[in-house]
């Protein structure tokens, strides 16, 4: 052996040689890496398979650092009551819950449930959870004022209950009140834009896609959010970014995401197809270039239009279509 | 000699040594904290990790220091890397779990993140029992630990 160095990495003595090829039993891998494994499997596959392995994968599975984030979307079995699902795990991340993502089903009582127990939540996406009432939201988010990212889309949020929310959330970074940009009528409308300009002012990240918002509530949004970096105004169509609006727009905004620009990318492209073929049955039939370019439609190749149907009675609930 | 022609040896627990440069050497975590901390040694001995594994590591570690010195065409490179990496770790489950612990052990993170991620892939979808006679597991719960998990799941309703 080479011995112009005095450095050896560890003692043999003390740590079994890693061998190739041994007979391995995988219980016995360090449990830190059990966790970063199994981390990387959905809730439902972590409950139901990986913590009925053996017992060692089960006290792993019941470590509050496996429940940091929680993401609940297509959990594909219809037959799990997913607020008592919910409600368990949030129970084991025992209040160090950072990041939780709800599709389609929470409740007022459920996201306050989880507001109640995780006073250090950073980050809250409530996507189509058409259930939430404006009252229910605003009670949950003065609960959590640590709170930097925070996505409602599809809500009903508006006017002063959105400054309910920029009031009771003062470390917002990243703002999304998505909906699906209404082409059928010309509605105008600033009280979204000017709530978020009034008491939102730190934000870095807003996404505005299909609001009713014109080139004034534009403005006041530009002018009170002076860190902003990504905006997000595709399919707002009554905006016009040029004249006054181009410079600050275009100079102070890292990523501008223009009304006409691609869709592709839309985190809720499940809504806008499920729209189109509804829009299709009434006899509406909407420009389609609007909702897909198709030179980029490649990204979503492995895309499931029928993930539409996670839930098919929420489909159906109060969205702003 | 220049810093980035530099060689390292890294000796395996049996004693072989494996000649490399030092920029494919830092990539080991563990040896680019000892470099920073002074060690000057030209032999670095990793007396926990055999020949077969720490080759295997350092032929990780030499195509993703490779690519990254390659400079434009960035785009095609990643994809390359991309291929490398889902071939480097198509391996079998003991050379898999090996891997992992070394790559955790020397701090090969790149390394350690493709190897969780094949063992979470191959588990995914995967019941119980598949998992167990896959990964070699016994099943060492008690049938009154089995009947608390059981009831646990009060979520799953049976149609």
């Amino acid at each position: 052996m080479a011995s112009s160095s005095s450095l050896v990495l560890s003692s043999p003595s003390l740590t079994p040689v890693i061998k190739d090829g041994e007979y391995k039993n995988w219980a016995e891998l360090p449990s830190e890496l059990t966790s970063s494994i199994l981390q990387r499997l959905s809730l439902v596959e972590i409950l139901e398979n990986a913590q009925k392995v053996c017992t060692s994968w089960r006290r792993v599975c019941k470590d509050p650092s496996m429940w940091r984030k929680i993401v609940m979307h297509n959990l594909g079995n219809l037959w799990y009551d997913r607020e008592i699902m919910c409600r368990h795990v949030v129970d084991r991340s025992q209040g160090g819950l950072i990041e939780i993502e709800i599709w389609y089903f929470c409740t007022d009582s459920l996201l306050n449930y989880i507001a109640d127990s995780s006073s250090s939540l950073r980050s809250l996406t409530l996507a189509l959870c058409s259930q939430i009432t404006n009252n229910g939201l605003t009670e949950a988010l003065m609960k959590l004022p640590l709170l930097e990212e925070l996505d409602v889309s599809f809500s009903t949020l508006s006017g002063d209950s959105l400054r309910v929310v920029g009031q009771s959330c003062p470390n917002l970074k990243t703002f999304k009140l998505n909906c699906l940009g209404d082409i059928r009528t010309a509605n105008e409308g600033d009280d979204d834009a000017l709530a978020i300009a009034e008491t939102m002012p730190g934000l870095h990240n807003l996404q505005l896609f299909g609001n009713k918002l014109t080139d004034a509530g534009l403005n006041a949004i530009i002018d009170h959010c002076l860190n902003l970096e990504h905006l997000d105004l595709r399919q707002c169509f009554n905006v016009n970014i040029v004249g006054d609006l181009e410079k600050p727009c275009s100079e102070r905004v890292k990523v501008l995401r223009r009304p006409n620009d691609s869709t592709h990318d839309y985190p809720y492209e499940e809504v806008l197809v499920f729209n189109t073929m509804r829009a299709s049955e009434d006899g509406f039939m909407p420009n389609v270039s609007y909702y897909h370019d198709f030179e980029g439609a490649s990204d979503n190749s492995d895309y499931d239009p029928y993930d539409v149907y996670d839930d098919p009675y929420d489909m159906y609930g109060d969205l702003r279509f | 000699m220049s810093e980035s022609n530099k060689k390292i040896s890294l000796i395996s627990s049996e004693g072989e040594a494996f000649e490399v440069s030092e920029a494919v050497a830092r990539e080991f975590e563990i040896v680019a904290h000892m470099l920073e901390d002074g060690c000057s040694g030209s032999s670095i001995p990793i007396t926990t990790v055999d020949s077969n594994i720490l080759g295997k590591v350092i032929e990780y570690c030499t195509k993703h220091v490779e690519v990254g010195n390659v400079e434009g065409n960035s785009e095609k490179a990643e994809k390359d890397l991309e291929e490398f990496d889902k071939r480097f770790i198509a391996v079998e489950m003991n050379t898999l779990f090996s891997l992992i612990l070394a790559a955790n052990y020397l701090n090969v993170k790149g390394l350690l993140n493709i190897g969780c991620q094949k063992v979470a892939d191959t588990i995914k979808d995967m019941k119980p029992e598949e998992v167990r006679s896959i990964f070699n597991i016994e099943n060492d719960y008690t049938p009154a630990e089995e009947e608390v998990v059981r009831k646990e799941n009060e979520w799953a309703f049976q149609p």
